[in-house]
């Protein structure tokens, strides 16, 4: 077992440095495929929290200030739960202090200084409103309707908000995941041409293992580790540009003041590290993966 | 140890390499294959540790038919089998040492039993204090050695030798047969593909000749002809 080890080891590093322009090619690739990999769940979960507010086909939010009394919330309710030809009273929900409470505290995740001035006495609730199919329109000319109520903080409609941003997050979407997909065959390619090139640099002694009987998977071994090792070193430092660029915009979007509610836009540290510890382990086992098909490929001795 | 029923080989759909041979090697013996280039005397090599298989026809090695042995048990078969061949198939960027330790290495046998068997089929094929030397410091004969070293370190029960003495003078071809000849008294089968009259005629052992892919003779104690 151990002799095994060693001669694993010492073939793959052998190989790594016969062949040392391909491995950086292919290192680099999949550094720069991977890093737009991890950038697309970035964006996206920056989008989702900017947008998660209005999940679920919300229209229209109705903010009640924080003094409102129990009377007041039910009296609000009620005149929304009036126009049931327009606004789809089953799926008409109410965010209470402590819901609303949790919400701004995913939002304002990346400005934890921001989220301590809330508390209970100064954030207000909300009333999410669902139109029923069709009725959009009517539902923004009744929104005019509740602005006068008491306690109504402000009512803001998602046609002024969401909609640009949604398209934004589509075409982003569209050009980051197209270019990793491109950018991945690239690497894999890449990937797959340094094994080949290794294994044609060894064809002589592939022969002769075969001809002595070292199986198939004790000769495939060292080339997957190799595909691993150049995942692996590509995924480590496509973290090193993951966090580089996330500290960067990070830092940009705490900089924008004013409520614009942007501030959603910044991806927690967990989702951050949850993304960077699945695309080095993507790395890898794609890396080793690719490696052991190309070996299989040229095996038939 | 080795049987051969009615095996054809065909290359590409047109080119018959091998037509319906048959015969059987026993343990211990040694046989040349005789003929001319292209015969079909490396093929039928090639059948006997499966590199090849027949359109037709049956391969038994030690027992078994190799035709119809899974892959995976291909690599097990071969461990029985040394190969050695004409241009001998030494890695050059390794030493003797690590050339022969090397068929041990890579099928897994664990380094004491490499540092006991090396050095003795070192002084069996009469290599002892070259082990350090790499191929290209080596003569002809010397490196043909180093192969067989290699196809015999892990003791197989066959010896397939492929024109082994095909880039030798007369005299060391001599000696690598007289090697040969140690290793066969061992017990070791040896099969011999050849077309080196001398060497044929002074060892008088049993022949096959091939021509055009069929056997034309299988002569105990036979001569080239």
């Amino acid at each position: 077992m151990w002799s095994r080890l060693t001669y694993t080891f010492r073939e793959t590093g052998a190989s790594l440095r016969r062949n040392v322009t391909l491995t950086v090619a292919a290192i680099l690739t999949s550094a720069v495929s991977l890093f737009l990999v991890g950038g697309t769940f970035l964006v996206q979960r920056g989008f989702d929290n900017l947008l998660s507010k209005w999940a679920g086909g919300v229209q229209m939010i109705v903010y009640v200030t924080p003094q409102a009394t129990p009377d007041q919330i039910t009296a609000i309710q009620q005149a929304l739960s009036s126009n049931p030809t327009v606004i789809d009273v089953d799926k008409l929900v109410y965010f209470d202090t402590e819901a609303s409470l949790a919400e701004a505290k995913r939002l304002f995740a990346a400005d934890p200084g921001a989220f301590a001035l809330l508390n209970a006495n100064n954030i207000p609730t909300e009333f999410k409103v669902v139109p029923k199919s069709g009725k959009l329109d009517l539902l923004v000319q009744l929104a005019d309707s509740f602005r006068p109520l008491p306690h109504v903080q402000k009512v803001v409609l998602a046609r002024d908000q969401v909609e640009q941003i949604a398209k934004l997050r589509d075409f982003v979407q569209t050009v980051t995941v197209g270019l990793s997909i491109l950018l991945l065959i690239g690497a894999l390619i890449l990937i797959w041409t340094t094994i080949r090139t290794a294994m044609y640099a060894r064809r002589r002694e592939i022969e002769v293992m075969k001809l002595v009987g070292a199986t198939n998977w004790f000769i495939r071994i060292p080339f997957m580790l190799e595909g691993l090792i150049q995942g692996l070193v590509g995924g480590l430092l496509s973290c090193g540009f993951l966090l580089f660029f996330n500290r960067l915009w990070t830092n940009g979007v705490v900089k924008l003041k004013g409520d614009n509610g942007f501030i959603a836009l910044v991806v927690s540290d967990s989702f951050l590290n949850g993304v960077m510890f699945g695309v080095v382990a993507f790395g890898m086992i794609a890396g080793a993966i690719a490696s052991g098909v190309a070996a299989s490929r040229f095996l038939d001795v | 140890m080795i049987r051969l029923e009615n095996v054809t080989k065909i290359y590409n759909s047109e080119v018959t390499a091998l037509r319906d041979a048959t015969f059987e090697v026993a343990k211990g013996e040694f046989v040349f294959l005789v003929g001319p280039s292209g015969s079909g005397k490396s093929t039928l090599l090639r059948m006997m540790n499966r590199q090849e298989r027949p359109e037709k026809g049956a391969v038994w090695v030690a027992g078994r038919n190799i035709n119809e042995m899974p892959d995976s048990k291909v690599p097990h078969l071969r461990r029985n089998i040394g190969n050695i061949f004409q241009d001998y198939k030494l890695l050059l960027n390794k030493t003797v040492h690590e050339n022969v330790a090397f068929a041990l290495e890579v099928i897994g046998r664990p380094k004491h039993v490499i540092r006991q068997q090396v050095p003795a089929v070192m002084d069996l094929v009469g290599l002892a204090g070259k082990q350090d030397r790499f191929p290209h410091q080596l003569s002809g004969g010397e490196q043909q050695r180093v192969s067989i070293a290699r196809a015999f370190v892990n003791r197989p029960l066959i010896l397939l030798a492929d024109e082994p003495t095909g880039n030798l003078d007369p005299g060391t071809g001599e000696g690598i047969m007289r090697l040969l000849d140690r290793i066969n008294k061992t017990g070791t089968t040896v099969v011999m593909a050849t077309h080196d009259q001398r060497i044929v005629n002074m060892m008088r052992k049993r022949v096959i000749q091939m021509d055009r892919g069929i056997i034309v003779r299988d002569q105990a104690r036979g001569v080239y002809e």
